[in-house]
């Protein structure tokens, strides 16, 4: 029995090992794995073999892939005789970002040079590794990414934890948003993470299906839409394409139950945040927040909005809602650009992308959404060199360049804003998707009309209770928006 | 009901017939109604990804939108085709030693709790029923700290050792063996067979069944396992399948293409093991055996 | 050769059987339980942790969140072990009848869904109970004319959803469990009851369900606990933590949100002492009323 057991393990030892192109039949976890010689050598071995076993389509399967080569499977970068450095993220594209930036790093300081290991982790997960870590007091990288959400967790630590950048980033501080700065800020004011993008968020219209229903060129679409001041604008705007379309389906925007981009929006016109920052307390029965969700519960009555299918925009049935052009127009951060260049490219060409409206004329009119920061650990043994060389990575116009061509974000650094090959770059996949330059957009916005909602410890709670309960109270089951919001105080009110 | 009924009915072989029709039909409409969702992430991993996103997961047998790519990326041999294999390989690794350890120091446990009367026996059971009852995220980071205090931290061994003694595991088959009858002992202790010789010669043969549910079960735990093999190892070389497919679903967006197609693949392995394994469940007992 | 004797003893022999279990305990278990009963006294900052006594658990009691992801957990656990016991059992005395030609082939595609990985599956079935009118479940609400329902926003279609998850993943699962089980039952019984002329439904009744019995407390128990901890299938329908109205929220849903998400081990090692608790004694009783304990010659 025994006997059988084993040799039946054996069998789907070889047969896996076959399939995995290495016919070697390894049994012995590879402890040398860090070793990066070694696994070149191993995963060169099995690209040969795997190569080999399906040669016919290796054929057909092309060619700029070949250059990336065995190296990309360990993500190490740079120079291996520099300092190592290790980073975390949760994005692969990230980690690219950092690959790309180390090679330049090393160009520049032939001196003082750098390997940096990039690890893509589940994103929840990673978190929970880097908390763990950081608790444990060992096991932290040098550098990690922390998404915007979680930021306070990690924050919390503040110096024990992490490395302040403040120093770091004082030659770029003159042209950063400060209020994406804010964002990573600890409680005791220093600066712990370096921010990727602005998040500004910005109306996206889909001209080609508003002058196909209404009958008039693209053109004369456009400007109904730079004429957009006012939300009373927007929805007569939206009025005027639902007569004409008929309603059948069709509605002018989706307002989200599992989303608070819309209230966040509203806050910051009018210069609000729930939160209350790092003293708090927080308080959520703010006008702004009211006037949004009535005015929702007024078009989701008049039929100009529905409420979007799955809770906001960005899941699958969002997706298929905008192409389906159930919906023509929604607001959304900038970084949901790559959204359409991944999921809708039949979509190219159609979209504008405009300033969002405004309750009274002179407020603010964006919001920076979502983000993620780098941070350094405490733990790092390089720390100087790892924090000096994450805000040159985030912040010079270098690394600013490559993480519009690569990540499609909108810089933090409003130097390159306005410069011309690095704004209407027409080769770059979001300019040319979209029928006009984002860049050009975010200088109408300007620095100062973009707002900033603070992301605390209080965030998680707020937000968790909005998205679960107070939204679909108000859009789905049309309950009195005060009476949502007191219920919303209250639960807030038990965790602080 | 009527199906059971008919079970060894011998009046005539119509009825036989009949029963034969009704059962094979039952198991086959429930078989298509299972087999739906995997058929349809099947013809869906012949798709491009945004595909999945423009017409959800339809099952039109649509061959225009379909075709190899998915798949043909998953073999390029190129970065991530690179990636996912060493994956693969990885969580092949550690499912084959963690099944077979796993599987043979629970079935002595399991022996010695259910073969022998001894004191402390009924606390030990206790024990054992109360190590299944404890959510695993809040043992996390006292295990994490103990890990790193024993230079296990990313290594397959601090990654395997926490499981080897599965407590279901040792509960399947503490209940499966004292379902055997005892006097298979004594017969044996009489022909001068020593405690483990019975033990590994005697009553391991009459287990097959156990050991190949087990097996099946343990090897679907372990390579579907993403939380712990996640905190102990550290380089994406050391990952495992779930744990790489998993960082393809980001806040940023999810990489449909490489992931239906992986998940897909993902498959066999386990399935192959189940394939092997799942004969010796129909090996039971025989007559024979339980008098001898 | 005494010392040989010893170990090769009758009464010690069992000791030495169950050595791994008991090193294992101590060291992967005793100690992290220990620690995170001690952490749920605690409120755990990121740099000093302070005790504050029974301070979570009385939050616990009065936390209406929590209240609603036990009540979920509870009817969730309910229902899996009243559709997911009896169906699988039956389905093994079928399958294991002379009735039902190509066995191989239906025991591959019954167990296929617990190979799939939750990442998967859980992306899958959300893609058809979308609310979107390409969802599978809505297509076949539509052609029976009752239009489209906005399946995981509601209370009752939500928990439908994960029950349809738990079904289509454990069916097959617990019947192997069912069939390894009736390979232990010795047939000269089914001959023996045969000759006394025991219908089908006799043979069943007094043959198979009893000697069944320990693969039934078995699937029992494991189901008690499977049940009250489900957290993965919740989290891969509502893509995340967070659901309309918490209709998805369970047990270990909170504590990842509290522990985790927001950081907050003590309150979160609470939730999960408590989870323990409730799991442990609903399966002692249980299994002191189905004489697990007893011994055999007793």
């Amino acid at each position: 029995m025994k006997k059988k057991i084993v040799s039946a393990l054996m069998c789907t030892a070889l047969v896996a090992s076959m399939l995995v192109g290495c016919g070697s039949g390894e049994t012995n976890p590879p402890a040398d794995a860090s070793d990066a010689a070694a696994t070149d050598d191993a995963a060169a071995a099995e690209d040969d073999a795997a190569a080999a076993e399906d040669s016919a389509e290796a054929d057909d399967t092309e060619d700029a892939e070949e250059t990336a080569e065995a190296e990309v499977v360990t993500n190490t970068f740079g120079d291996p005789n520099g300092t190592h450095l290790e980073m975390w993220t949760f994005v692969e594209l990230h980690g690219q970002h950092y690959g790309k930036m180390a090679a330049d790093w090393n160009a520049a300081h032939p001196d003082n040079t750098i390997e940096i290991t990039c690890t893509t982790y589940p994103y929840a997960d990673m978190h929970t590794k880097l908390l763990t870590a950081l608790q444990s007091g060992t096991g932290a990288p040098d550098i990690c990414d922390v998404e915007v959400g979680q930021f306070p967790n990690v924050v919390e630590g503040l110096d024990t934890w992490l490395v302040p950048l403040n120093d770091y980033a004082a030659d770029y501080l003159d042209t950063m948003v400060p209020a994406r700065m804010e964002t990573y800020q600890g409680s005791d004011g220093n600066y712990y993470g370096a921010p990727y993008h602005v998040g500004a968020t910005v109306m996206y219209y889909n001209v080609a299906a508003m002058a196909e229903a209404m009958g008039i060129s693209e053109d004369e679409v456009t400007a109904k839409i730079d004429a957009v001041v006012t939300w009373e604008d927007y929805e007569a705007l939206g009025k005027e394409y639902i007569d004409a379309i008929g309603q059948d389906g069709k509605y002018f925007t989706s307002v989200d139950t599992a989303g608070t981009d819309w209230l966040w929006l509203a806050m910051a016109e009018y210069g609000d945040d729930w939160t209350g920052g790092f003293e708090g307390p927080a308080n959520v029965q703010l006008e702004s927040v009211q006037k949004m969700l009535e005015m929702q519960q007024s078009w989701l009555d008049s039929g100009i909005a529905e409420v979007s299918p799955d809770g906001h925009v960005d899941l699958e049935a969002g997706f298929q809602n905008i192409m389906d052009h159930n919906i023509v127009s929604f607001p959304k951060a900038m970084w949901y650009m790559s959204r359409f260049t991944n999921y809708m490219p039949e979509e190219k060409g159609n979209w504008y992308i405009a300033k969002c409206p405004v309750f009274e004329e002179g407020q603010k009119m964006s919001v920076g959404i979502g983000g993620t920061g780098t941070v350094v650990t405490q733990q790092s043994a390089a720390k100087e060199l790892a924090a000096e060389f994450v805000c040159w990575a985030k912040m010079s116009e270098e690394g600013e360049q490559n993480i519009w061509d690569l990540l499609g974000f909108d810089v933090c650094n409003t130097a390159c804003w306005s410069m011309d090959s690095f704004a209407h770059n027409d080769e770059n996949i979001y300019n040319s998707y979209f029928r006009n330059y984002p860049y050009d957009v975010l200088n109408e916005i300007g620095l100062n009309n973009i707002g900033k909602i603070s992301v605390v410890a209080i965030s998680p709670t707020i937000n968790e209770y909005v998205c679960n309960t107070t939204l679909n109270e108000v859009l789905e089951d049309k309950m009195n928006v005060a009476d949502a919001l007191q219920e919303l105080q209250d639960a807030v009110d038990l965790e602080q | 009901m009527t199906a059971v009924e008919n079970k060894a009915s011998k009046q005539g072989k119509a009825k036989k017939t009949i029963g034969t029709i009704l059962g094979t039909g039952f198991f086959a409409i429930l078989c298509a109604i299972i087999i739906f969702p995997v058929f349809a992430g099947l013809l869906a991993s012949f798709r491009p990804g945004t595909e999945l996103i423009r017409r959800g997961l339809s099952i039109n047998l649509d061959f225009s939108t379909m075709n190899l790519n998915n798949y043909t990326y998953l073999f390029s041999g190129n970065a991530d085709s690179q990636k996912y294999f060493m994956w693969y390989k990885n969580s092949l690794i550690i499912t084959i030693v963690s099944v077979v350890l796993t599987l043979f120091i629970c079935y002595f446990i399991a022996y010695g709790l259910s073969m022998y009367n001894f004191k402390g026996k009924n606390l030990l059971f206790f024990l054992v029923i109360a190590t299944m009852m404890v959510p695993f995220e809040i043992l996390m980071l006292p295990l994490y700290k103990e890990v790193i205090a024993l230079k296990l931290i990313d290594t397959y061994t601090g990654v395997i050792i926490i499981g080897l003694c599965n407590a279901s595991t040792i509960f399947f088959f503490r209940q499966f063996l004292s379902g055997l009858p005892k006097e298979l002992l004594d017969a044996a202790r009489i022909d001068g067979a020593t405690e483990y010789g019975i033990a590994t010669k005697i009553i391991l043969p009459l287990a097959k069944p156990a050991f190949a549910s087990m097996g099946i079960l343990q090897a679907m735990g372990t390579w579907n396992a993403i939380l712990w093999p996640l905190l102990v190892l550290k380089g994406a070389n050391k990952f495992t399948l779930p744990i790489g497919l998993n960082t393809l679903l980001t806040p940023y967006g999810n990489n449909y293409d490489v992931l239906i197609a992986g998940s897909m693949f993902g498959i066999l392995p386990i399935f192959i093991i189940f394939l092997i394994f799942q004969k010796y469940i129909i090996e039971g007992m025989t007559a024979g055996a339980v008098k001898g | 050769m005494k010392v040989k004797k010893f170990f090769y003893s009758q009464k010690v022999a069992p000791y030495i059987f169950v050595v791994p279990f008991v090193l294992s305990f101590l060291i992967f278990w005793i100690y992290p339980l220990i620690s995170s009963i001690t952490m749920s006294f605690q409120d755990i900052g990121a740099v000093s942790s302070e005790w504050i006594g029974f301070k979570n658990y009385t939050k616990l009691l009065k936390d209406k969140v929590f209240i609603t992801a036990i009540c979920n957990s509870a009817k969730y656990m309910f229902f899996t072990l009243v559709l997911l016991i009896p169906f699988p059992m039956l389905f093994a005395v079928l399958m294991d009848s002379r009735l039902v030609k190509a066995k191989g082939v239906w025991k591959a595609v019954l167990y296929m869904p617990a190979l799939t990985s939750v990442v998967i599956s859980g992306t899958l079935f959300r893609l058809m109970f979308t609310e979107y009118p390409t969802g599978q479940m809505n297509i076949i609400t539509q052609a029976l004319g009752l239009g489209t329902f906005k399946w995981l926003k509601m209370g009752w279609s939500g928990m439908l959803a994960l029950l349809v998850v738990a079904c289509w993943r454990w069916t097959g699962v617990n019947m192997l469990y069912f069939l390894s089980g009736l390979k232990s039952i010795d047939s000269s019984l089914y001959e023996a009851a045969e000759i006394d002329g025991a219908s089908s439904w006799q043979k069943f009744r007094y043959v198979t369900l009893p000697l069944l019995k320990p693969t039934t407390v078995y699937v029992l128990t494991i189901s008690i606990y499977a049940g009250l901890s489900m957290f993965l299938e919740s989290y891969m329908l509502w893509a995340g933590n967070n659901s309309p109205n918490n209709i998805g929220l369970t047990i270990v849903g909170y504590l990842y949100k509290r522990g985790i998400e927001k950081n907050d081990m003590g309150y979160g090692c609470a939730v999960g002492v408590v989870l323990m608790v409730i799991a442990l004694a609903i399966n002692i009783v249980q299994l002191i009323a189905n004489g697990t304990f007893k011994n055999k010659e007793d």
